[in-house]
């Protein structure tokens, strides 16, 4: 097996969920990867969104390092600006979005906010929302990529940015006025989650070869549900390395980085 | 409508304010009162920054910044409005990286700028990180914030462009946005379900820089609009920055390419360069390097609480600039020859 790191394990994982003749909300980043490896392989009709306007570009521009990036726009299908795409987004021609965020909790709420009890006193504020509380309420399904890390897998978030399934009620995200399903997948470099259909908690799927159940939990803060049976993430092939160091991103820009 | 609360309030452990609802700005009565008394004139709207700056930007005011991350940011705007200063300003905008740590430096080096509040969606550089500046108001308490997602701030400026007091949302509603900003969920009386309600923004000022435009201020953006014209139209005055002046016969032959109408447009400046070190499409990409030493430069700062750095920046890229070309004639060629080479070209109908 191709040896490769964990940027290229969660960017083809990503690709993974990914599904042909779809239109998915991406950041510059993994999920953009992701999208791009999708494209080449099992994919070629899914089409990327950036918040900012753009729909369905071909990247053949150079790598765009923002989601302002001037060079996404370039050869796309049709480009306004934010209320168009969130309004598509509301209007369900949106089946995926891809967030993130600082802390992750059981039910899959994010927190992109703030650290500390306080919002008019934060111990640290980080950006905002930004486009991701509007993907998690109304792209079809969200998927969420994260560090695995004992600091950011949380029992409860300190500021509810981005909603998942609330306190995990079945009604929560109804009474909250929001149309999408909810999350999804929650991808990391060593496994996969997903969501008890009854409970929504959140549940390990899968696991990268090499590891036990057991280790993953050891690096989260909440109880994860844990079935009898769990899948072993699948390892990109030297085909799939080839594609995403070659062509999608030849100079290392996301793929090439240490791990934080 | 009466107000509801999702079952957020069982779960959230934030603490925060109860603000009784105020408008940031105009009100949308106000914004529109504003808008009746001016004239709708046909005429030649060019001006320079000085004048624009002077003539518009006051002491109190709601400041709607065009752009998104650092893309048709209006930096040459902002450096006039440093350079002559004013206080209690209110910032409204989606998502922005350079423009508010610029007038959040002027803050901190030089009280000629004060920023009172901040309503936003999004104040990072992505990829390269957090914002220094930002992040050090917010955690000394220097600020006061309303939170909202994207598209909660594009369509708060959307209503106020519509003339509308709010605009229904599906977002917002269940997370702790929902219990922090001015917005409210209500039950929509036509399906029964809830909705969240985000009230108009009407910025008494939209700042803007746009690829070209006409004498009049009608303008043409390509690539992302961001909700520049959104912005333009909420604003009770809008001053616009323009890489290139049009012939307004072009604008008459596609009126379709027309993004904000001269009607919206009150000031209007010929700056080649006006988003540097932003980026503009068709124009020129960022410039990466002017950007990562100002960050650099305004991170220090928040590490060590040291301003000398800061200040020089501001000494040297605005203080002893008269005018913007000046800034800009400071900016080494090789950085412009390969901002451009980066754009590439990118297609723009001029």
């Amino acid at each position: 097996m191709a040896e490769y790191n964990p940027f290229e394990m969660i960017a083809y994982t990503g690709s993974r969920f990914l599904e042909e003749g779809k239109m998915v909300v991406v950041g510059t980043g993994l999920p953009m990867i992701a999208a791009m490896h999708a494209q080449l392989t099992h994919a070629p009709h899914l089409s990327m969104i950036f918040e900012v306007g753009t729909v369905a570009p071909i990247l053949d521009h150079g790598m765009p390092v923002s989601v302002g990036d001037t060079k996404i726009a370039s050869r796309s299908c049709y480009v306004k600006g934010l209320c168009s795409v969130f309004e598509l987004v509301q209007r369900g021609f949106v089946d995926y979005g891809f967030i993130g965020g600082a802390q992750i909790d059981k039910y899959g709420n994010l927190n992109t906010t703030l650290l500390g009890d306080d919002y008019s006193k934060p111990k640290e504020r980080f950006p905002g929302s930004g486009g991701a509380g509007a993907l998690a309420a109304n792209c079809e399904k969200t998927i969420i990529i994260m560090a695995l890390e004992k600091r950011r897998f949380v029992e409860q978030v300190d500021f509810l940015t981005s909603i998942g399934y609330g306190d995990g009620s079945p009604d929560y995200r109804e009474k909250a006025g929001v149309m999408g399903s909810g999350p999804y997948r929650v991808i990391t470099d060593q496994a996969v989650f997903g969501f008890d259909e009854r409970t929504k908690r959140m549940m390990l799927l899968e696991v990268a070869p090499g590891l036990k159940p057991e280790d993953i939990q050891d690096k989260i803060d909440f109880e994860l549900i844990i079935p009898e049976k769990i899948k072993n993430m699948e390892e990109p092939t030297a085909e799939d390395l080839r594609l995403l160091r070659e062509v999608i991103d030849p100079h290392g820009y996301f793929l090439g980085r240490e791990i934080r | 409508m009466k107000e509801i609360i999702s079952p957020i309030k069982n779960i959230a452990k934030i603490k925060y304010k109860e603000r009784s609802f105020e408008w940031w700005g105009p009100s949308p009565d106000e914004a529109r009162a504003i808008q009746i008394s001016k004239s709708r004139e046909l005429k030649d709207k060019r001006t320079n920054l000085r004048d624009a700056v002077k003539k518009l930007i006051k002491d109190g005011i709601n400041l709607g910044i065009g752009g998104f991350g650092d893309t048709r940011i209006p930096v040459a705007i902002l450096h006039e409005i440093i350079r002559q200063g004013a206080n209690d300003l209110t910032l409204s905008f989606h998502s922005q990286s350079m423009a508010p740590e610029l007038l959040a430096g002027a803050m901190i080096i030089d009280e000629r700028i004060t920023i009172k509040r901040i309503e936003l969606a999004y104040e990072g550089y992505e990829l390269l990180g957090l914002s220094p500046l930002f992040r050090y108001l917010v955690t000394n308490e220097m600020v006061e914030l309303d939170d909202y997602t994207n598209y909660g701030m594009s369509a708060r400026f959307k209503a106020g462009a519509m003339g509308i007091p709010f605009i229904p949302t599906r977002d917002h509603g269940g997370s702790d946005l929902e219990l922090v900003n001015r917005g409210r969920l209500v039950n929509c009386p036509f399906t029964g379900k809830n909705i969240f309600l985000v009230p108009a923004c009407h910025p008494d000022v939209g700042i803007i820089h746009v690829q070209g435009s006409d004498m009049f201020g009608d303008c043409r953006i390509f690539g992302h609009l961001c909700t520049c014209p959104e912005i333009a139209l909420a604003s009770t005055s809008t001053i616009i920055t323009t890489e290139k002046i049009i012939p307004e016969e072009s604008i008459r032959k596609y009126p379709n390419l027309t993004e904000i109408p001269f009607f919206a447009t009150d000031a209007l400046i010929h700056q080649p360069y006006g988003g540097y070190p932003g980026s503009t499409y068709g124009f020129y990409w960022f410039d990466m390097k002017h950007k990562i030493m100002f960050k650099d430069i305004c991170e220090e700062f928040r590490r060590t609480g040291n301003k000398k750095k800061l200040k020089e920046y501001y000494d040297e890229y605005i203080f002893s600039c008269d005018t913007f070309d000046d800034f800009l004639n400071k900016i080494p060629y090789k950085n412009f020859k390969e901002i451009k080479e980066l754009d590439d070209g990118q297609a723009i109908i001029l």
